[in-house]
């Protein structure tokens, strides 16, 4: 039941310190509707969240060097980024430090073939790995089973590479339909090849979730966004029995969570001695494909 | 308002006989699963049979079926059309050519194979167009369901339309998943895909023209109407705006003969500047095929 140390974990979710949160998050905030989201909040999900390193960290004059050195010291050998942005921040971090991050690509269905030449485009530029969406999220919202969604879906099984996807009620107060998890169901029925990691807990439906696991091969996942000490029960128990291969490694630095909290939390998390390299790196490696590469 | 004769017609829906009435049966047995009345069951050998005088397309074992089919073609002057990607299209475009396009039929129920699969058509075998039959499905998959969305990005991808049946479906099954406003959505998602409207539209032609009104790359043809019953809303869209949007294609020998759409063709009312578009040119464009000169030269059987 001990976290091992040295392990070279992967993050399969992590940022760098953003300059201008009103703006980064302006996608979000177009879509809210009450005044604390509006006018109150720099972070749209913050009434859940303590202390949002991004507050403390705006202006810092390196971001990308802020997140490496965090890395460094809480043992994170790898991290999931996103490629494609108009600031190429992602690709200035691959290229400074080489091994260090994995590349992935956010999508919005609402972009049609042009989000589907992009995935193509990223995968041939920037390998990426994998794709991320956020139904919630994206103007107008997208469900996780749209039809709009289905190209994207086709295009991943195709290149071979991960989907990403928020799943469960969202923070930030939007509306929740779009990512019900059981909506996941009819996907992984239609797209048997698919490799589908949820994001952000699924709750409170996590229950469905690993019924959903056990039943699709293709199905996994990730713990983003929420402090190990409120990982979800039945997670950590299908994590410790029959899904050590299905729960993935995911933190949320900058955007809500400090790896020390975090790394501070894991230790706690009472997972089994042979769930913890799976859990930290090696279900990553696979779902990710990182293990042909070497 | 007169058709012109040595066209050089272009059929978007041409097809090969059958050597029994077995045979025949059994090319729609894989929208059998959906029929539940007697009729259609037991009775029909062709499941939309009571719309149709006389379907034409049993002929003798003894019988070449892409020769039986030239020689009709060349009797009644049309010169290229349009067949499905089987064994004896591709036998019919290589023996004939320039006379034959190939086009892939696509079923949404087989996910990323049928995206593959479409792909290899197009390289293995230059397919001019996608078809698809949603009604026909097993299970049925709607025009705008989330499986027909990957076929359409493919067909985005490859450069080629979407032929897809609207309208009430003939055999007798669920007609929801060919309902007409269902385009408006996909060419909204898709506004590059070229979709064809086939068998009918009815009873939302008008509707039909609306969209294809609206919508850039959504177009029409005549398949499985005898001209006498072309809808009203389409020849007057053709002989207005949309003359470059409504092609023909028939129904030989599936369900119509090409002696009596010929011999009907001349009188559905047509504009004179209508007709080489309708007959010819507009399939040309939509479906990029070779333009020019007509490719029959000399006696081509």
């Amino acid at each position: 039941m001990t976290m091992p140390d040295d392990i070279g974990i992967i993050d399969t979710m992590i940022g760098f310190p953003h300059a201008d949160m009103a703006a980064t998050y302006s996608f979000i905030t177009k879509q809210t509707r009450d005044v604390q989201s509006k006018e109150e909040f720099e972070f749209p999900a913050e009434y859940m969240f303590k202390d949002v390193p991004d507050k403390h960290l705006k202006g810092v004059p390196d971001p990308i060097a802020v997140t490496v050195a965090e890395m460094d010291r809480w043992g994170i050998a790898q991290g999931m980024i996103g490629v494609g942005g108009k600031d190429r921040q992602g690709e200035e971090a691959i290229e400074r430090f080489p091994g260090r991050f994995i590349a992935s690509a956010a999508a919005d269905p609402n972009q049609g073939m042009e989000g589907i030449r992009a995935i193509r485009r990223l995968k041939d530029e920037q390998d990426i790995r994998a794709v991320g969406l956020f139904p919630s999220g994206t103007f107008p919202q997208v469900a996780i089973n749209d039809p709009q969604m289905y190209p994207i879906y086709a295009t991943c099984a195709e290149l071979g590479i991960a989907v990403f996807c928020c799943a469960g009620v969202p923070g930030p107060r939007l509306k929740m339909a779009p990512q019900r998890v059981e909506l996941i169901d009819q996907v992984m029925y239609d797209f048997p090849e698919l490799t589908f990691v949820t994001r952000h807990g699924c709750e409170p439906w996590e229950d469905l979730a690993i019924k959903l696991m056990l039943k699709w091969p293709g199905l996994h996942y990730s713990t983003s966004a929420f402090a190990p000490k409120h990982y979800p029960k039945a997670i950590v128990d299908y994590a410790n029995t029959r899904g050590a291969d299905k729960i993935i490694y995911a933190g949320y630095f900058p955007m809500g969570l400090s790896l020390e909290r975090i790394a501070t939390e894991l230790k706690d998390v009472g997972f089994k001695d042979h769930v913890w390299p799976k859990f930290l790196r090696d279900n990553a490696r696979r779902v990710l494909g990182l293990d042909a590469v070497d | 308002m007169t058709m012109p004769t040595d066209l050089g017609i272009i059929d978007l829906g041409m097809g090969f006989p059958y050597a029994s009435v077995e045979e025949k049966k059994a090319a729609y047995d894989f929208f059998k699963p959906l029929l539940r009345d007697r009729e259609s069951r037991d009775v029909f050998e062709f499941p939309a049979e009571y719309m149709f005088k006389d379907a034409p397309d049993v002929v003798g074992a003894d019988v070449d079926p892409v020769a039986w089919t030239v020689a009709k073609m060349d009797e009644f002057g049309v010169e290229q059309a349009m067949v499905g990607l089987d064994e004896r299209g591709i036998r019919a475009k290589q023996e004939h050519p320039g006379r034959f396009h190939l086009m892939a039929v696509v079923d949404p129920n087989r996910g990323l194979d049928a995206i593959r699969d479409l792909r290899a058509a197009k390289d293995e075998h230059d397919v001019v167009a996608a078809m698809c039959f949603p009604s026909g499905t097993f299970p049925q998959v709607g025009i705008a369901d989330a499986q027909m969305y990957p076929i359409y990005m493919r067909c985005v991808e490859l450069g080629i339309p979407i032929c897809i049946n609207g309208g009430v479906v003939g055999p007798r099954m669920p007609s929801w998943p060919q309902f007409v406003e269902q385009f408006d959505t996909v060419l909204y998602d898709f506004p590059e895909l070229t979709m064809v409207m086939m068998h009918g539209g009815e009873p939302w032609t008008a509707l039909a023209v609306k969209l294809m009104l609206k919508w850039p790359g959504l177009h029409y043809m005549t398949s499985a109407f005898a001209p006498k019953h072309y809808p009203a809303d389409i020849i007057r869209y053709a002989n207005t705006r949309g003359s470059e949007k409504i092609m023909f294609c028939g129904y030989f020998p599936a369900g119509l003969t090409l002696e009596r759409q010929m011999s009907e063709l001349p009188n559905v009312p047509f504009h004179d500047d209508v007709w080489p578009k309708f007959l010819r040119t507009n399939a040309q464009r939509v479906f990029k095929l070779p333009g020019g000169e007509p490719a029959i030269e000399g006696n081509p059987s």
